[in-house]
C-alpha cells in the first residue's frame, strides 16, 4: 500500500465514556491512529476491549446518553467528524463510510427486499431515480457473487442463507462506493468455509474498488490472512499497532504475544498445553492510571502500576504501549 | 489414551438417527422431517476424547443431546458403560443419569440466575443422593476448588461471574455426581480467545484426574485439534470421517474435511503463505431434503457420477480410519482376503500402538 500517502482517516486521542448508574465506563482511552486510501487495518481485541465502540463513536452511532465522547479529533475528507452537524454525518454514513455489521440477520430489516434494502442508499445518498438505482443494485449484488441478481432483488432478506445475507450487506455498504469501509466482525457469525468465501470476496473487491478498509475481528487467522497493518487494543487502549508482518513476526507487547500463544492451529506443530492468560480483562471503570494489563502481566514491575505507558515507536510503523523492552529483556529506561 | 491397551468402549452409537417432524396443512399432519441426525455410528473409548466436528446446523449438538437421550431416539442403540439407554424405561434411565453429564455452550442461558452458585452445584446431589446439608456443602467446596472457582463466592449469584468463571459454574455442576463421561456442547464458543484457553486446560485437568471420558463438540477445529485423540467430522446429519487427530489433520481423507480444515484462518503468517485454500461453493442443502447419493455432492470440488446416484458407505479405508465417500471405494470393494487382513490390523491396532 502506498506509504506517507495522506490518509483518509485520521483519528487522534479518542475518548469515549459510558455513564451509566453504576458509575462511568471508560470505554475507549486516547485511542489514535490512521488509515491510508487503500489499505486493510485490522483492530483485534477482545470483547470489551473497546474496538466497535471506537469504530460507532467516529462517525456518531453511539446514542448519547448514556455515551459520551469526551476528547480527540477524526479527520475525513478534511473535516473533523466530531464536530459536524447531524445532518452532515448522516450524509456520510452510507454514503462515503460504508458500514458491515456482525450480525446479517439482525442488520437487515426483514419486512424490505432486499432490492428495496440496496436501493435506499443510492436513492437517499447519490439522488438516483428508481430505475436507474434498480440497474445499479442488479450490479452489485451480481459483484458480491449472488447468482440471478435481477430477480434475486425481490427476495426477502429469511430468502438468503447467512453467507448470502453478509454479501447482501457488502453489496449495501458498497452502494455509494466508499472511500472508507468499517466491518465490524463481519464474518464471525459465519461458518468456516462461508467465511471463506466471503473473505476471498473482500480480496477481489479490494483490487476491483480499492477503498481502505477497517477489519474488526478477534480472529488472529482472519487478520494474518487480510491485514496490511494491525492495532492490538486492550482494555479501551490501543497497546501494539504494527505491519501486519512484524506483529505477527516480531510482537512486542506482552499481551500480543501471549494471544499469539494462546491461539491454537490447525496446522503445523501442535502444543501439548495450552498457553493461558490468566485472570480476567479489567473493568473500565474510572480513567486508567496504570496500565490496563498489568494484572495478568508476567512482565509487570513496579512502574507499571503507577503509570500508564504511552506508545512508543519502536520500528518502521510499529509502536508498542510498555514500559518493558523484550529486546534488552529488561524495563526501559524512565 | 488410545496406547492404554486395550481401552474399552465407554460409548457405543450404532446407527443413530434423530428425525424432528414437519408439520403442516389444516390438520398439521406430518409432512416431511428435518433429519438432523441420520445414521451414525461411533465408540468412544474410556478415558478418550473423541471430538466432534461440523458446522451450524449439521446436527452436531443434536447428535450430542440424542446421546444423553435428552430426546426421544427415532431409531439406532446408544450404550453407555453397557447399557442400552436408547429404549430405557424413566426409571432405568434416572438410574443411569449420574454417569452421563452435560456441559452447554450458553453458561448465561444453562444457569438458572435465581439460584446460588452452591444451590446450581448442589440440585445434582440433592436429586440423586441423601448426603446431608453439611455433607452436600462440603461437596459443594471440593467441586469449586476443583474448577478454581473461589469458595467464598458459593453464596452469589450467576450475574455476579464473568462467562469463563460461569463456565466453570457449569462445569462443576456436571461434575458433582462423579460422572464417567462429559458432553461438551461447545462449552467455548461463547468465551473470548483468552478465557478459552483456560477453560480447554481445565477440561484437560479434570480429565486426568478423574479419568473422565469426553465427547467434545466444536465448530473450532484448532481447539478440537488441541484436546481431541479421535475426530469425527459431521456434514448434514452424517459423520463423514472418523480419524485419529493427528491422522486427520495431516492428511484428511473426505473432500469435506480437506476443504473444511483449509478453510480455517492461520495466524502464523509463515504458514498462512503456504495454506492452499478450497473455497467450496453454495452452502448446505436443507437437512429436510438432502440431495440423492451423497450429501456433500452438491458442493464437492471431487464430486463423481456415481456421487448423485449412489449414498456411500461409512467404512474404515485404512486402519482406524472411517470414511463415508466413493473415492476410496476400491478398498471398499476388496476381495475378501483382503479385508480379512484389514480386520486383522484393526484388531491388532486396537491393542496396540495406533496415536
Amino acid at each position: 500500500m502506498p506509504d506517507g500517502a495522506t490518509p483518509v482517516l485520521d483519528v487522534h486521542n479518542l475518548k469515549t465514556v459510558f455513564r451509566t448508574r453504576g458509575g462511568e465506563v471508560h470505554a475507549v482511552n486516547s485511542v489514535s491512529f490512521d488509515l491510508r486510501p487503500g489499505e486493510l487495518l485490522g483492530v483485534v481485541g477482545e470483547s470489551g476491549s473497546g474496538k466497535s465502540v471506537t469504530m460507532m463513536s467516529l462517525i456518531g452511532l453511539l446514542p448519547s446518553p448514556p455515551a459520551e465522547v469526551r476528547e480527540g479529533t477524526v479527520s475525513f475528507d478534511g473535516q473533523d467528524l466530531l464536530q459536524t452537524d447531524p445532518e452532515t454525518l448522516r450524509n456520510i454514513r452510507g454514503g462515503d463510510i460504508g458500514f458491515i455489521f456482525q450480525d446479517p440477520m439482525t442488520s437487515l430489516n426483514p419486512v424490505f427486499t432486499v432490492g428495496f434494502q440496496i436501493m435506499e442508499p443510492l436513492k437517499e445518498h447519490l439522488g438516483l431515480r428508481k430505475a436507474a438505482a434498480r440497474k445499479r443494485a442488479a450490479e452489485l449484488l451480481e459483484l458480491v457473487g449472488i447468482p440471478d441478481a435481477t430477480r434475486r432483488l425481490k427476495d426477502y432478506p429469511h430468502q438468503f442463507s447467512g453467507g448470502m445475507r453478509q454479501r447482501v450487506m457488502i453489496a449495501i455498504a458498497l452502494a455509494c462506493d466508499p472511500k472508507v469501509l468499517i466491518a465490524d466482525e463481519p464474518t464471525t457469525a459465519l461458518d468456516v468455509t462461508i467465511q471463506a468465501q466471503i473473505l476471498e470476496l473482500v480480496k477481489e473487491l479490494r483490487q476491483k474498488l480499492g477503498m481502505a478498509i477497517v477489519w474488526i475481528t478477534h480472529d488472529l487467522g482472519v487478520i494474518a490472512g487480510i491485514a496490511d497493518r494491525v492495532l492490538v487494543m486492550y482494555g479501551g487502549q490501543v497497546v501494539e499497532h504494527a505491519p501486519v508482518k512484524g506483529l505477527f513476526g516480531n510482537p512486542q507487547h506482552p499481551y500480543t504475544r501471549m494471544l499469539l500463544e494462546t491461539v491454537p492451529s490447525v496446522r503445523g506443530e501442535r502444543a501439548s498445553r495450552l498457553q493461558v492468560i490468566q485472570g480476567q480483562p479489567p473493568i473500565l471503570g474510572a480513567a486508567p492510571e496504570a496500565c490496563p494489563f498489568r494484572d495478568r502481566c508476567p512482565q509487570r514491575f513496579e512502574r507499571c502500576d503507577r503509570e500508564n505507558p504511552l506508545r512508543r515507536e519502536i520500528g518502521q510503523r510499529h509502536d508498542v504501549a510498555c514500559f518493558w523492552d523484550f529486546n534488552a529483556g529488561a524495563p526501559l529506561n524512565a | 489414551m488410545l496406547d492404554a491397551a486395550p481401552a474399552k468402549k465407554l460409548v457405543e452409537v450404532d446407527n443413530l438417527k434423530m428425525h424432528f417432524p414437519i408439520q403442516g396443512g389444516i390438520l398439521r399432519r406430518q409432512i416431511g422431517a428435518v433429519k438432523a441426525v441420520d445414521g451414525v455410528t461411533f465408540d468412544i473409548f474410556e478415558g478418550e476424547t473423541l471430538g466432534l466436528v461440523g458446522e451450524s446446523g449439521c446436527g452436531k449438538s443434536t447428535c450430542g443431546r440424542a446421546i444423553l437421550r435428552l430426546y426421544e431416539l427415532t431409531d439406532g442403540v446408544v450404550k453407555i458403560d453397557g447399557s442400552n439407554i436408547a429404549d430405557a424405561s424413566t426409571e432405568e434411565l434416572r438410574r443411569l443419569r449420574p454417569a452421563m453429564q452435560m456441559v452447554f455452550q450458553d453458561p448465561q442461558a444453562s444457569l438458572n440466575p435465581r439460584m446460588t452458585v452452591a444451590a446450581i452445584v448442589g440440585e445434582p446431589l440433592m436429586e440423586h443422593s441423601t448426603m446431608s446439608k453439611a455433607d452436600r456443602l462440603a461437596r459443594v467446596y471440593e467441586l469449586m476448588d476443583a474448577v478454581g472457582l473461589n469458595r467464598d463466592f458459593a453464596n452469589r449469584y450467576p450475574h455476579e461471574f464473568s462467562g469463563g468463571q460461569r463456565q466453570r459454574i457449569g462445569i462443576a455442576r456436571a461434575l458433582a455426581l462423579n460422572p464417567k463421561f462429559i458432553v461438551c456442547d461447545e462449552p467455548i464458543a461463547a468465551l473470548d480467545v483468552s478465557i478459552q484457553a483456560q477453560v480447554v486446560n481445565l477440561l484437560e485437568d479434570l480429565q486426568e484426574k478423574l479419568g473422565l471420558t469426553y465427547l467434545f463438540i466444536s465448530h473450532d477445529l484448532s481447539m478440537v485439534r488441541h484436546i481431541a485423540d479421535r475426530v469425527a467430522v459431521m456434514y448434514l446429519g452424517k459423520i463423514v470421517e472418523l480419524a485419529p487427530r493427528d491422522a486427520l489433520y495431516s492428511g484428511p481423507l473426505h473432500p469435506y474435511t480437506e476443504a473444511l480444515l483449509s478453510a480455517v484462518p492461520e495466524p502464523d503468517p509463515s504458514l498462512e503463505a503456504k495454506v492452499e485454500r478450497i473455497i467450496l461453493q453454495g452452502d448446505v442443502p436443507s437437512p429436510a431434503n438432502p440431495p440423492k447419493g451423497c450429501n456433500f455432492s452438491t458442493r464437492c470440488p471431487k464430486v463423481m457420477d456415481i456421487c448423485h446416484e449412489i449414498e456411500p458407505e461409512f467404512d474404515e479405508v485404512q486402519p482406524w480410519r472411517f470414511t463415508a465417500c466413493h473415492l476410496y471405494k476400491e478398498t471398499t470393494n476388496q476381495t475378501a482376503s483382503q479385508k480379512a487382513a484389514s480386520t486383522e490390523a484393526h484388531k491388532s491396532a486396537q491393542l496396540g500402538e495406533p496415536k
